[in-house]
């Protein structure tokens, strides 16, 4: 999916190992501390603002809520208070703040025993290709149709 | 401009077409459509609904306007479409405070004054406070140099920073983070001493309204400082997860809507209400020419007001970052807000942010916004050592505690 990864060790980390070592990782992990969820945190391949987290794999307590662990990975990036931050269970759920991580592992747990989580800010908006002015003085004149630059658009 | 009698004569026989060609746009069906917190029942009620919506104001691309900063862009075609859509939301929330959610627009009728007050706040001048200037500045502190896109949470934190040097509106801004509501904190921003025992617009000390928190309805503040409430979300990866789509809906049938800030990819859209599965908005992708205050102080407002049909797209392909907007001009609709987020947002499996009454301990402690930023770094919010602890075991696993 990510067609701009030019380092290698970037890629996804579900691409980087096979299933059954996965797996094999997460029962390893799993007799060693049956108390902590095995949880992958990764950057959103397009995300240009967030810098890169130093390490990938988590083990957290199953009792820490969701909004507890979001302000641990907040406070790695080490972040102004006004910048956007989200991060999203299995690709596309922001799950309620306070559910717990067991809880998150019960409902999202990928099927090689790990929750996988991706973190992204927000997208910016604008386009690059330059704007042809339309006149404002004779705003009044435009039953045919106003230029818009960088769009189709879905008029009803 | 050469507004010649013919130029307004055609002007205005231009926009009996367009009139009647919306009218057949939206489709003949029994649906309501919602806008901004207000129901139209599109039958019977077509004309009523696109007054509606021509009454909002519009703000889009314009160029020849000042050099922003002395020597920066004199347009904003290609990067101000966002900037354009957190004015909207924002001018809307002042029709509120002012005018009120039913008035209405009508082409070269005469307004009350406090409208021309409103729209000259938004004027392409580096004097206006809400200018283009004023935000592609103000966004220099959100690390945007001038002429950079913003996104919809930044344009959030630039509204909010402009409005503490808005004597005139003296609006409480609250943009919410990790898509968390905290009651108490806007409560404590919101919550003024009555005029007479304070200079307009200081805040009450802590321990003041320390006693008023917590208590819901009971305990009302002397005083309310209205309230711009943005909540910026992201609703997906790199596309709205449909789980989201009801409650998004919901938010454009409470009375407090202000909309939504988003768009499609790269094009900023400000959503002022739905149909069906189809959102409503206003297109900021139109390059008009500075309009300035004419020499008898009025603005010449025809360009600010979109008379074209209402753009419609699909809800599904909606970018997933976006950020709510809500205006409560009194506290008892913030507390009525409250009980519709936990009724209709608050119900869905999967919520689209949360509403807590307290501030969450682990979070650093709230600061009201203030004229010189206060700043704080993610570096703080963890307070004991004990949350976290990092035990070089297990290869690259990093393993945390309570």
């Amino acid at each position: 999916m990510p067609p701009l990864q030019k380092n290698p060790s970037l890629r996804p980390f579900k691409q980087r190992k096979s299933l059954a070592t996965r797996q094999e990782e997460v029962a390893g992990i799993r007799a060693k501390f049956p108390n902590k969820i095995p949880v992958i945190v990764e950057r959103y391949p397009r995300e240009k603002l967030l810098p890169l987290l130093d390490k990938t794999k988590f083990l957290v307590p199953q009792e820490l809520t969701m909004t507890q662990f979001l302000s641990i990975i907040r406070s790695r990036m080490v972040l102004r208070a006004t910048e956007a931050f989200y991060l999203l269970v299995d690709n596309k759920s922001l799950v309620s703040m306070s559910m717990t991580m067991a809880e998150i592992y019960r409902d999202y747990k990928d099927k090689d025993g790990f929750v996988y989580m991706t973190y992204a800010s927000q997208e910016m908006f604008g386009c690059l290709e330059l704007a042809v002015p339309s006149s404002g003085s004779s705003h009044g004149n435009r039953p045919e149709i106003p230029f818009t630059p960088c769009q189709e658009k879905l008029v009803l | 401009m050469e507004s010649t009698g013919s130029a307004v004569l055609s002007k205005y026989e231009n926009q009996i077409t367009i009139f009647t060609d919306y009218l057949e746009e939206f489709p003949d069906t029994d649906e309501l459509v919602w806008i901004l917190g207000k129901q139209h029942l599109l039958k019977t009620e077509k004309s009523k609904l696109l007054s509606d919506i021509s009454a909002r104001l519009w703000f889009t691309y314009r160029r020849k306007f000042s050099p922003i900063g002395g020597t920066g862009p004199s347009s904003d075609a290609g990067w101000g479409c966002m900037l354009r859509c957190g004015q909207m939301m924002l001018a809307q929330a002042l029709i509120c405070r002012h005018l009120g959610r039913d008035w209405n627009w009508e082409k070269q009728k005469e307004q009350p004054k406090e409208y021309q007050r409103i729209l000259q706040c938004f004027l392409d001048r580096k004097d206006c406070c809400y200018s283009i200037h004023q935000m592609a500045q103000m966004g220099v502190g959100e690390g945007k140099s001038i002429g950079e896109w913003f996104g919809p949470n930044t344009v959030a934190q630039v509204l909010k920073k402009l409005a503490l040097f808005d004597e005139w509106n003296s609006l409480a801004v609250y943009v919410s983070m990790d898509n968390t509501v905290v009651i108490e904190d806007i409560k404590k921003m919101c919550c003024v001493l009555p005029l007479s025992a304070n200079t307009p617009g200081e805040r009450l000390h802590d321990s003041l309204t320390a006693s008023n928190q917590s208590k819901g309805t009971s305990a009302c503040c002397p005083a309310w400082k209205p309230l711009l409430l943005i909540v910026p979300l992201r609703l997906g990866i790199n596309q709205i997860n449909p789980v989201y789509v009801d409650a998004f809906k919901e938010c454009f049938k409470m009375p407090q809507s202000l909309g939504a800030l988003g768009g499609k990819p790269n094009n900023a859209y400000y959503f002022i209400g739905f149909l069906g599965n189809e959102l409503i908005f206003l297109d900021p992708h139109t390059t008009q020419t500075f309009v300035d205050t004419e020499e008898n102080g009025t603005v010449d407002d025809q360009t600010f007001h979109c008379l074209q049909s209402p753009q419609r797209m699909n809800i599904l392909n909606l970018d997933p970052s976006v950020a709510l907007g809500f205006f409560c001009k009194e506290e008892k609709d913030f507390d009525n807000w409250c009980s519709l987020v936990q009724k209709e947002i608050l119900k869905e499996n999967l919520r689209m942010f949360e509403l807590v009454q307290k501030h969450p301990s682990h979070w650093p402690p709230f600061v009201p916004p203030a004229k010189p930023e206060v700043t704080t770094t993610g570096a703080e919010f963890i307070d004991s050592t004990e949350q976290l602890e990092e035990l070089d075991l297990e290869e690259d696993f990093e393993i945390l505690s309570v």
